[in-house]
This record gives structure tokens, C-alpha cells and sequence, in this order.
């Protein structure tokens, strides 16, 4: 469903990305690892279309991500770190705005169930979202990708500045997500949360994936320590 | 599209500060078209009362020489066009009446600034001076964020995400606020074609106002929307376009003005007279017996009429060396004026092709076109009010030399039922339509401007300025 083959990707002398190379199936979630400027967010960017690979290629459900990035992004939702939503709509009027951006249509009831889903209580559903939380906020945004009807998802730091409760509702619906079939590339630098919510991590560092794993096959603490030392290296 | 602008009027409209700012306008806008309106119509008043009562005065002279009454003259009022009220041009700055009067073509005077010390400093409170300079600066605060915003929060990649092309998305964000220019507009429109006449020629100028209008507040806020997306931040986007609208509205002018002045000179008002009355001097003088043109036309009346001496004559020939006397003077005034004319047209048309460069002159350029307040209309209202001399002079003279009267017989008087059959002056503006021409390059420019901004927001916002 992702599939990045063999991409590099450089900023003026600076190579951010180098020979990456991932493949994401149809209900995995994917945890990629990474420090600060490690690559993450050049990857997630490759794979959006915003950025072209110098070479290699990325691909969603088999479609170019360069070339045909119109029509790859229709079957991709992205959840951003901070999802800045509109303040002075309410948040089932944002997801109404955003889903009639892509032409979509739905009723009342409909954008309610969507909010549902992702785990909003209906008291907030009426509420200007300048009043949210950021789990709150980022329960939207999986909302928007919902509607999208996207199959597969991208989320850079999604758990970043999420409280522990909010955080454990994120694992618990992308797994939901997953379980329905979406493919879901999540980027992080938080090893507890990609350890409790993806089915395989890459460890990417200085734009280079030096490690892959099952989730099954490594504890947190493992985890961790595979990571430091790949860090310290 | 239409889902963006709805969303941003959502977001304006539940703004409590926009809200209190839109009431504003519309009510400084209502307030200053009221006053405009009756200011305008005061004058007017004030001015056909003067223009009675110099009638009155005329029709009522008593019995005296035409070549008397011809030194008393009359008075032509410049009337105010109905739009003055949105748009003073020229007007506060150029005079509003002139004597008419024989020999000599008087300047116009009594301009509203001479007689008002802050006219002379800051201009009058019109609607174009909001129009002009308070809403585009309003729009501006509008758009200049518009997209940075976006960028800012990071909700651009999740807009362009939901399938919305870069473009549409300036265009739409652009046009959001365009509209509430537009509206603005339209309010003020509505409320002056409401208060002044449904005269077609004040529909079809306020029409063309619109146009004008509109014209500007689109470049205006596509162009700020345009840095909006293009420049990293709202800092950057702000600092451009308000440096954009300084050198619009506040250098381009003075300089370019200032070149057009050095480039196409007006000879000094010195100059100007000292120049008319030496060709003045070399024509023959009615007063002045001893004159060798004089001499001429008298020649060829003596043989015309077949007499020996002025006195055999059954005309008046003082009153033919007057009228030919004038018709010289006319002569010399014509070339002369002519000349400044000639100048003044062409210092308008290198200002209007600084619309080139600044959609303000052209927008400025053609709001006092449509008002009928500037030079244009002011000159056509000059060679109006002279004409009517010509007409006033000419009849007098011709009374004086064909009334019954003798040469030589300068107590020979004619009674105010003759002065009452001179027609008065009276004056109406041009029609917009007959005038169109001399604003088709400001129109021209506002549009290439339009498209320049549409083809650059076309052209040069793409996927690579979100990140």
C-alpha cells in the first residue's frame, strides 16, 4: 500500500534522506523512529508530494507520488503534528468544511458518526474548537481523514503533546484504523508510543533506516536500547 | 471555491472586531455621502441663487450704452456636477466663478481652498478619500495574512491535502475579501444614487465608478493575497504590500507628477499675460483712434457703405472696431490658451500612463473622470463660460454698431428690454459617453493590472511554497 523504493533526498549539501527504502501492507501500522531531524518528516513530505525524491521513488496504493500526486492524495489521510483546526468553527463544522473540500457532502448525522468514531464525545461536537484540546483537535483531523474514506495514513508525531489518556485513545483508534485495513505510516521520536501502537518500527537515522523490527519481537526497554545505540552510533 | 469563501466570510463574520469595523465603515460611509450630498447641493444652491441674481441684476440694468453694459458684464457660476459630492476632484483647488466681460478674458476664481485653510492643507472629507485610501488599507489587513496564516498553523498541507489546487485557494481566499471591498462599494453607490437624482448619465458614471473601483480593490487584495503565499511569513507578506501601497499612493504620484511637470512645462502666469498682451498690442485697440488697423476697416467701410466720413456711416463704427477687436483678442486667447490646453491634455495623458506602473493614478485618474471633477471637465466648463462671452460681447457690440446709433455717439443708450434678450449663461457637464475616451487608458491599465496579478498568483504559486 507505501511503498518507498531506494529514495534519496538532499538540501543543498545536506543529505536528509539516503537510499530509504520501506513497504507498508494493508492493515499494518508502521512506527518509524527517529531523532530530530533524522529524516521523518522529508519522508512523510516524499510521500505527500510536497517534495521530490533526487532519486528512488514512493508510491501509494501503486501511484506515484511525484508524478501523479493529485491522485495519489486521494487515498491518503495526513495527520499532522499540531492539527490547527479553524477556531471559529465549531468541530463538526470543520469537518464538514474540510470534507466538503474534497467534494464530499455529508449529512448531519453522517459528520457526526465520523466524530464519534475518532473517539469525540457529542457534547464537543457543537463546540468552537478554539475551546479543544490538542487530542481533541488531532481526533478531528483522524475524522477528516476518516470522511476522506483514505486508506492509507500518514502521521508525523501524532502523539506529540498528547496526555497520557489521549495518547492511549490515538493507539487505540489507529489500531481500530488498521483493523479496518488502512496502511498507516506513523513518524514519532516516542518510543513507548510507537511500541504500543505500531506492528513493525524502522529506526531512521541521519536519513538512513539502520534498523526494521516486529513489535512483537522487542519489549520498550529493548526498544529502547536498540535505539540509543543506534543514536549514539 | 465558492466553500472557501464561505468559510472565510464565516470566519469574518463571527470576528466581533470585524464586525464592529464593518459598522463602522458603512456608517462613516452613510455619514460622509449625507454630507457630501448636502454640501454639494448647498453650493449649488448657493451658487444658481448667485447665478439669478446676476440674471436679475442684468435683466434689470438701466438704460445705458451696450459698450457700457459690455464692461459690466456677467458672471458664469461653475456648477457642481452631482458626483462631487463622492469625488471633489480639482474642484476645491480651481476657482468657481468668472467674469465675463469685453476685451478682456478674465481668470476664474474664488476656489473653495483660498477660502478655507484646511481644504488648502488636508482636502475635503469625501467618500473618495475612504474609498481611495481607508478601504484598500482595510483589505489589506484583511488579505496579508490570508494565506501565511495557513502556512503558519500548518493547515495549508492539510487544505491542499483535501484535493485544493494552490491556486484556487489564493484565488478564492482573494476573492473572499474582494467582495467585502466590493461591498463596501456597493453600499456607498447605492446610498448616493439614493440621495442625488436617477439621472441615466449619474447611473452610468456611478456604473463606471464601480468598475473602477472594483478593478482596484481586486489588484489590491490579489496582490497582498499573492505575497500572502508567496513570502515566508505574515511579517514579510505585510512589509511588501504595504510598501507596494506607500510608493502607490504616496511617491509614485509626487514623483511622476513632478516629472510631468519638468517634461511638458506650463509657461508661468507672468509669461501667459506678458505673451497675450504683446500679440494683444499689435492688434488695433477700440480706444485707440490712431491705430493703423483701425485705419484699414475704416477704409473699407467708408467704400463699402460709399461715404466720406465716419459720421456719414448709417452704422455705429465704434461698435465694428470693438467686435473686430475682440475677434483679434479672441484670436491671440485662443492661440495661447490653446497652447496651455494643448499642455495640460498632455501632462494628463503622461500622468495616466503611469498606470503602467501605479493602478492608483489610473484609478484616481478616472474616479475624478467619472465625478467629472478634474481638468477635463474643469477646461470644458472654461471654454463653455468663454463662449458665452464671445456670444455676450458680440451681441452687445452689434447693438452698438447696428442699433441706430452713429459713430462717435457713446451717449446712445439701449433699454433693459434689449438686455433681457440676451440669452444667459447656462451650463451642463459633459456626457460621460462623449468623454469616455480621455479615461479608456485608465480603464486599460486597471485591467492590465487585474491580469498581471492573476496571471502572477497563476503562474507562481505552487506546490513548492507550502512547506
Amino acid at each position: 500500500m507505501i511503498s518507498v523504493q531506494n529514495i534519496t533526498k538532499s538540501f543543498k549539501n545536506l543529505k536528509a534522506i539516503k537510499s530509504l527504502t520501506l513497504e507498508i501492507d494493508e492493515g499494518e501500522i508502521y512506527g518509524l523512529l527517529g531523532s530530530n531531524g533524522a529524516g521523518k518528516s522529508t519522508t512523510i513530505n516524499i510521500l505527500l508530494g510536497f517534495l521530490k525524491p533526487d532519486s528512488g521513488n514512493a508510491s501509494i496504493k501503486g501511484i506515484d507520488t511525484s508524478s501523479n500526486y493529485h491522485e495519489a492524495r486521494k487515498y491518503i489521510g495526513y495527520i499532522p503534528e499540531n492539527v490547527n483546526l479553524y477556531p471559529y468553527l465549531t468541530g463538526l463544522e470543520n469537518l464538514d468544511y474540510f470534507c466538503k473540500l474534497t467534494g464530499k457532502n455529508y449529512g448531519h448525522n453522517k459528520l457526526e458518526e465520523f466524530l464519534n468514531k475518532c473517539g469525540l464525545d457529542n457534547d464537543s461536537h457543537h463546540r468552537r474548537t478554539e475551546t479543544y484540546s490538542k487530542g481533541m483537535r488531532q481526533k478531528v483531523g483522524i475524522a477528516i481523514a476518516l470522511a476522506k474514506e483514505a486508506k492509507v495514513y500518514l502521521l508525523d508525531e501524532p502523539a506529540s503533546g498528547l496526555d497520557p489518556l489521549a495518547s492511549n485513545e490515538l493507539s487505540g483508534l489507529l489500531r481500530h484504523l488498521s483493523s479496518q485495513g488502512a496502511a498507516i505510516l506513523m513518524a514519532s521520536h516516542d518510543i513507548f508510543r510507537v511500541r504500543e501502537t505500531c506492528n513493525r518500527i524502522g529506526i531512521i537515522n541521519n536519513g538512513e533506516l539502520v534498523k526494521e523490527m516486529d513489535t512483537s519481537e522487542v519489549s520498550t526497554k529493548e526498544l529502547e536500547n536498540i535505539y540509543i545505540e543506534y543514536m549514539q552510533n | 471555491m465558492i466553500n472557501i469563501i464561505l468559510n472565510e466570510w464565516k470566519m469574518l463574520v463571527r470576528n466581533r472586531v470585524f464586525i464592529y469595523l464593518t459598522i463602522f465603515f458603512v456608517l462613516s460611509l452613510s455619514l460622509v455621502v449625507w454630507m457630501g450630498i448636502n454640501q454639494n447641493s448647498a453650493q449649488q444652491e448657493y451658487r444658481n441663487k448667485a447665478q439669478r441674481h446676476v440674471r436679475t441684476q442684468w435683466d434689470n440694468l438701466e438704460a445705458m450704452n451696450p459698450h457700457r453694459a459690455a464692461h459690466y458684464g456677467s458672471y458664469a457660476f461653475k456648477p457642481n456636477n452631482l458626483l462631487n459630492s463622492m469625488d471633489g476632484g480639482i474642484n476645491d483647488i480651481t476657482g468657481n466663478v468668472i467674469q465675463l466681460e469685453g476685451h478682456v478674458q478674465n481668470e476664474i476664481v474664488y476656489s473653495e481652498a483660498s477660502q478655507s485653510l484646511s481644504i488648502s492643507k488636508f482636502g475635503k472629507l469625501k467618500s473618495s478619500l475612504l474609498l481611495q485610501y481607508v478601504i484598500p488599507l482595510f483589505l489589506i489587513f484583511l488579505a496579508y495574512g490570508s494565506i501565511s496564516n495557513e502556512k503558519e498553523t500548518q493547515r495549508l498541507k492539510l487544505l491542499i491535502f483535501q484535493g485544493i489546487p494552490m491556486t484556487r485557494l489564493v484565488f478564492a481566499k482573494s476573492l473572499s475579501i474582494w467582495i467585502y471591498g466590493l461591498s463596501l462599494l456597493l453600499a456607498t453607490v447605492i446610498i448616493q444614487s439614493m440621495l442625488i437624482s436617477s439621472d441615466p448619465e449619474v447611473f452610468r458614471r456611478l456604473t463606471l465608478l464601480v468598475f473602477s473601483y472594483g478593478s482596484y480593490y481586486y489588484i489590491i487584495t490579489s496582490l497582498a493575497t499573492y505575497f500572502s503565499a508567496r513570502l515566508k511569513n505574515n511579517t514579510s507578506a505585510l512589509s511588501a504590500i504595504l510598501a507596494t501601497w506607500i510608493l502607490w499612493t504616496i511617491f509614485l504620484p509626487k514623483i511622476w507628477g513632478n516629472a510631468v511637470e519638468k517634461i511638458h512645462p506650463l509657461p508661468s502666469r507672468m509669461a501667459f499675460k506678458a505673451a497675450m498682451k504683446e500679440e494683444r498690442s499689435k492688434g488695433i485697440d477700440g480706444h485707440n483712434p490712431s491705430d493703423k488697423r483701425r485705419e484699414k476697416l475704416k477704409n473699407k467701410y467708408l467704400t463699402e457703405y460709399k461715404v466720406d466720413s465716419l459720421q456719414q456711416l448709417p452704422i455705429n463704427f465704434d461698435g465694428i472696431v470693438m467686435q473686430e477687436d475682440e475677434d483679434y483678442g479672441n484670436l491671440v486667447w485662443d492661440k495661447h490658451f490653446g497652447s496651455n490646453y494643448t499642455i495640460l491634455q498632455k501632462q494628463k495623458g503622461l500622468y495616466q500612463v503611469s498606470g503602467l506602473l501605479n493602478p492608483f493614478a489610473s484609478l484616481q485618474s478616472a474616479s475624478m473622470g467619472f465625478c467629472g471633477t478634474d481638468m477635463i471637465h474643469h477646461l470644458d466648463f472654461l471654454k463653455k463660460a468663454e463662449d458665452y462671452r464671445r456670444v455676450l460681447i458680440k451681441a452687445l457690440n452689434d447693438k452698438h454698431a447696428y442699433g441706430g446709433s452713429k459713430t462717435g455717439d457713446w451717449g446712445w443708450t439701449v433699454d433693459s428690454t434689449f438686455f433681457r434678450s440676451v440669452q444667459g449663461f447656462s451650463y451642463k457637464s459633459p456626457k460621460i459617453n462623449d468623454q469616455i475616451n480621455h479615461y479608456l487608458i485608465d480603464i486599460l491599465f486597471l485591467l492590465w493590472w487585474g491580469l498581471l496579478v492573476t496571471f502572477m498568483i497563476k503562474l507562481n504559486t505552487n506546490k513548492k511554497i507550502i512547506l
